[in-house]
This record gives C-alpha cells, structure tokens and sequence, in this order.
C-alpha cells in the first residue's frame, strides 16, 4: 500500500475530526436537544461523518 | 439589515457557517479521491478475479469535476435543503414573528434578508468546494484552469440558488419545516422527470446546467443554451423570491 | 379626543366568526381592558390591532395618521405566550427589537440598558441566553421589547395569567408605571387585574362587546343591592313580615341571616328600619350589600 499517500487523505480526516469536535461542543454547549443527548454523543462519534451532519441537522431543536 | 445581520449571527451561533462549508468540501472532493485511488481500493478488498484484468478509465479532469457536481446535485441538494427547512416555517412554527412582524419590519426585508444570507453561505461554501475539488484534480488528474473552475462555480450556483428559492418559497407557504424539505425535494425530483421526458422541448430547463457546463469543458465555449438557462434558472429564483413575499403577506 | 378609533370590526374565519362588529374609542393615556371568557375573541382583537391579523371588515384608525402610514410604529405588543429567539442574549434581542422598530443602534442600545434596569434583570442574566430566563424574566422581557420604541400604544395580552403570584406583582406593578408614558389594552380573564389597574373595561363574549364602561359606571348600573339582616331570634316572624312589605322582591333565609332584595332599596331601608325601631326588633346586625364586580361578570358573560 505504499501508493498510498496519505498526504492526500489527510484532509478528510482533519474534516471529519472538525466535524465531530464542533457538533460535540454544540451539544454539551445547548440546553435542548430533540431526543436524549447521550444518544447524539453516540451518532455523532460513531456515525462516521453523516453523524454530526444528522446531528445539525435534526438534533438541534429549532427554534 | 438589521435582519440581514442577525441572520449571519444566527447561521454563525448555530455553527452553520461551519459545518455546511465542511460538508460540502468533503461532498466535492470524495469522489475525485476516491476514483484515483480506486485500483489501490479493489486491490485491497481481495482484487479482481482471475483472469479478469481491469481496464481503468483515465479520468478527464472535466469529468472528475462533474463528479463533484453530481454528489452536489445530490447529498450536497439534500443537505441544503434540510438546512434551509426551518428557516422561516421554524420561526413561524415557534411564533418568534409574532414578535418581529409587529415590529415595522417590511415583508420584503424579511424574506430577502433569508434569502441573501442562505445564498451567501451556500455560495461560499461551494467556491471552497470546488476550490479544494479544483486543487485536487490538478494535483491528481491533470489541468483545469482557474477560470473554469470561476465559470463552474458560477454556473453551478445558480442551480443551487434556484434550490434555496424553491425552499424559501415553500417556507413562506408552510408552518412545518419537514413538510417544507419533503416539498422541495418532490418539486426537484419532479422537475427532473419533466426534464427527461420533455428534454426535445425543454432545452433551456434549469436541470440542463450540469450537462452545459460539461459540454462548456469539453469545447471550451461558452454556447448560448448555456447562457440561456442561466438566465432561466436565474428568472425563475427571482420570481420565487417574490412570490414567497406575496404568500407571506396575504396570510390572514 | 379619541387618539384610535375601531369602527365596525369584524373577523370571520372559514366557518366561523371570531370577532363581530366591535367599535371602540381609546383616549390618549387611557388604560383599558378587555375582559371575556377564553374564545370570546380577545386574541383576535388584540392581534388585529397590532396588524397581525387583517379585518374582514370595519376599521382601526388613530388620529393624525394617514390612511397609508404603517401604524406599527406606534404599536408595541406582547402576545399571550412570547417566543424569542433563545439563542440570543436579553441584551441582545432588545437592541434587536429596537433596531426592527427602526431606532439608531446608539439609541436602541442606551434604550435597552435602560429598560434592563427598569424591568429588573440582573447585570450577570443581561449577557445569558435567553433560554435561561424564568418563566417572570421572560415576561418582562417581552414587555421590554414592546416598549422599546416608546410606542403610543401598548397591546398586552393576558399579560399577567401565566405567572405566579410573585411575577403577577411585578408585570401589574410595571403595567402601573407605564399607564403615565403611554396608552395601554390588556386582555385578561381575571376581573381583579381589571379592576386593579385599567380606566376603562370592555366584556366581550362570543366576538362581540356587551358591557362597556369604566369600573364604576358598571358597578353603579349592576348594583342589585342586597340587605342582609341578622336577629337575635324569630327570625322567621320578621322574615314574613319583611316580605309583606310592599318594595320587597324577594327574601330567604339563610342560616341566621335573611337576605332581602328589594324593587327600591333605599325604600326599603327606611320601612325595614322604621318597623324595626318602633317594633322594637331583636336585630343584631343591618347590612346592604353590593353586588361585586365579579357577580356582574357573571352575569354579563354567562346570561
């Protein structure tokens, strides 16, 4: 697997791993979630990147 | 402007202004990555077959480009339209306009201050798409220049603006935020049917930029059905706009 | 003079008509209210005047204002249950408010502090997000925002219903205060808010006005004075001879005390007294007795 550089994956990753840090500063930082929080720490950590997309996206509660 | 204003602060306190651009940079540039690196990925999944020996398609670079369009066209359509859902039916839902429309606020500010500020996030955030999609297809697959990348952007914007309308004109119509996204994407979908069925007819539909600007690529011209759907498309996002005012307003 | 004039109101909805043929006169500096059981239309009334609703029919003018001119500026309102933008801060959504209501940030900014110190939020919940305020915060909150343009006139609805005893001071207490700035219409369904703090009361039942006047207009014009008399003993041998009287209407008793409604009851002071004294009467007590307020709502609203 040499071929691989990884130079070029890296900023996937950098990407994902903001994703998931910003949707959990969000959710510690908000008093209301739309379901458990617990179980938005769960999707945002190990759904990989749709996680905390489904997390801004629906567990956010409007208002 | 002052609601202008507080849109922005909302969409940056919200954290909208940082996860939108990210998903769409990553939407833009997975499919270039994962097309270079696809003989490595077959090869590590057990490789092909005996025998079978894989004929791998050189990638244009106006190709790899398209790819990220059509990942755009659609997680990056359905990611904008969630996002956009609640803009207005969410505050109307609440009742936060009960408060701001006694205020003597225009109607119009109101739906355009919505409109430009979604406009400018998705704008943004598919420029850096696009931009990183752009620095990886010249780093991996071959020249693009700056100035189609500015051209593709261009146009494509207009397809997404054209999606922000229809979500804001169906903001302005309801007062429930999935009903609103579940409208929008019906209203795309059904606007592709109608462009594949009457395509002979229909040359200058919205849902044509993409193929335009693939064509634009390959004969390095802009050609008029381009310039004319974009005038289209561009028509049709105004008269939303406007007609998102007008349904906001005779309401009761 | 009447500062606004609602002429001829009406809202119908699909099916039904919420609000019928209201008029109303509002004087500069009046504090009104509008009373009526929950459905009576008070909302409705409410929301249309603060231009949220558009009339079916009739008219809401205020004086001096051309037909055209956006009469919201002069408008502050409060709806029943205020939702904010949560994500702001109490700071903020007053600068915001009063910027909407096309103030110049310097002077919505000065103006929010001032409102923050007057309506009682502590220098540290200024800075904290809105979703952290009390139910009472929240309230006076929104009494903030509507006020924040200095408005002719200020549209509160059941502003005081949803608080506990100690927040029901406060909003009544502030409500008071702003009775010298400016013109105030409250809708409540309890008759003692009414009483304590509005000039004028408007009852209203099914979409339509059917009492008007100020508190003591009313009570005057529903006084069924009663006279409660209370003796030692005998009690029924006085009551047959009370009831023979010829302005009596009716009486019963009730445990030791027998109550009289009369056609004339000053009249029937006087014979009931004059029997008394030359009788010599066991009485142990002579009351009249006005009808409260809240009788009088009853009767309007129920009838």
């Amino acid at each position: 697997m040499e071929a691989f550089n990884w130079g070029l994956i890296a900023p996937i990753l950098v990407i994902q791993g903001i994703l998931i840090i910003v949707a959990m500063i969000d959710l510690i930082r908000t008093d209301y979630t739309n379901g458990p929080k617990w179980l938005w720490v769960l999707i945002i950590i190990f759904v990989s990147t749709l996680g905390p997309i489904l997390y801004f996206v629906l567990g956010r509660r409007q208002r | 402007m002052t609601l202008f204003k507080k849109e922005l602060l909302e969409n940056w306190r919200n954290k909208k202004w940082i996860w939108v651009p990210l998903v769409i940079i990553l939407l833009s540039i997975m499919d270039p990555i994962t097309s270079y690196y696809l003989p490595q990925i077959i090869d590590s999944v057990g490789g092909l077959p005996e025998g079978s020996t894989l004929e791998m398609p050189e990638f244009a670079p106006p190709e790899v480009i398209m790819m990220s369009l059509s990942q755009l066209s659609s997680l990056g359509v359905l990611v904008l339209v969630l996002m956009s859902m609640g803009t207005i039916a969410g505050e109307r839902k609440s009742g936060v306009t009960e408060l701001i429309l006694v205020k003597p606020v225009a109607y119009r500010n109101y739906i355009t201050a919505k409109w430009v500020s979604l406009l400018m996030l998705v704008w943004i955030s598919l420029f850096l798409g696009l931009l990183t999609s752009w620095y990886y297809i010249n780093l991996l697959f071959g020249d693009l220049s700056f100035v189609e990348l500015l051209q593709i952007t261009f146009f494509y914007g207009l397809w997404l603006t054209l999606v922000v309308s229809l979500s804001i004109f169906y903001n302005a119509l309801i007062k429930t935020p999935g009903l609103v996204a579940f409208l929008t994407i019906l209203t795309i979908m059904v606007m592709s049917l109608i462009n594949q069925v009457f395509n002979h007819v229909l040359e200058w539909f919205p849902n044509n930029l993409s193929s335009y600007i693939l064509d634009m690529l390959m004969t390095d011209q802009l050609s008029t059905d381009l310039i004319a759907t974009a005038c289209v498309t561009m028509i049709l996002s105004i008269a939303l706009v406007v007609a998102s005012i007008y349904t906001f307003r005779v309401k009761d | 003079m009447a500062f606004l004039t609602v002429q001829d109101l009406t809202k119908k909805y699909k099916n039904k008509t919420a609000v019928n043929n209201v008029s109303f006169e509002f004087k500069s500096g009046q504090c009104i209210a509008l009373i009526g059981p929950n459905g009576a239309g008070k909302t409705t009334i409410l929301r249309t005047l603060a231009g949220l609703l558009k009339p079916t029919t009739g008219s809401i003018e205020f004086a001096n204002e051309k037909g055209n001119s956006d009469i919201r500026k002069f408008i502050g309102y409060l709806p029943q249950y205020p939702v904010f933008h949560y994500w702001m801060t109490g700071r903020e959504f007053l600068v915001y408010s009063g910027e909407l209501a096309l103030l110049p940030k310097s002077e919505a900014k000065k103006r929010a502090e001032s409102l923050l110190e007057k309506i009682g939020i502590s220098k540290e919940a200024r800075d904290e997000r809105i979703s952290r305020y009390s139910g009472g915060m929240k309230q006076r909150l929104g009494i903030a925002q509507a006020i924040i343009h200095k408005p002719k006139l200020l549209i509160l609805d059941e502003p005081v219903s949803s608080l506990d005893p100690i927040g029901r001071r406060e909003v009544l207490q502030l409500m008071e205060e702003l009775k010298q700035e400016m013109s105030i219409l409250f809708s409540t369904h309890i008759l003692t808010d009414a009483d304590e703090i509005s000039d004028e009361l408007l009852l209203l039942r099914q979409g339509e006005i059917v009492e008007s006047g100020s508190m003591e207009e009313l009570r005057i014009k529903y006084q069924t004075a009663k006279i409660e008399i209370e003796f030692e003993r005998d009690i029924e041998a006085f009551a047959k001879k009370i009831n023979d009287l010829p302005e009596v209407t009716a009486s019963n008793i009730e445990r030791n005390t027998l109550h009289v409604t009369a056609s004339d009851i000053q009249l029937a002071r006087q014979r009931i007294l004059e029997a008394a004294s030359n009788e010599n009467w066991p009485l142990t007590s002579f009351n009249i007795n006005r009808a409260s307020l809240e009788d009088m709502f009853m009767k309007v609203v129920k009838d």
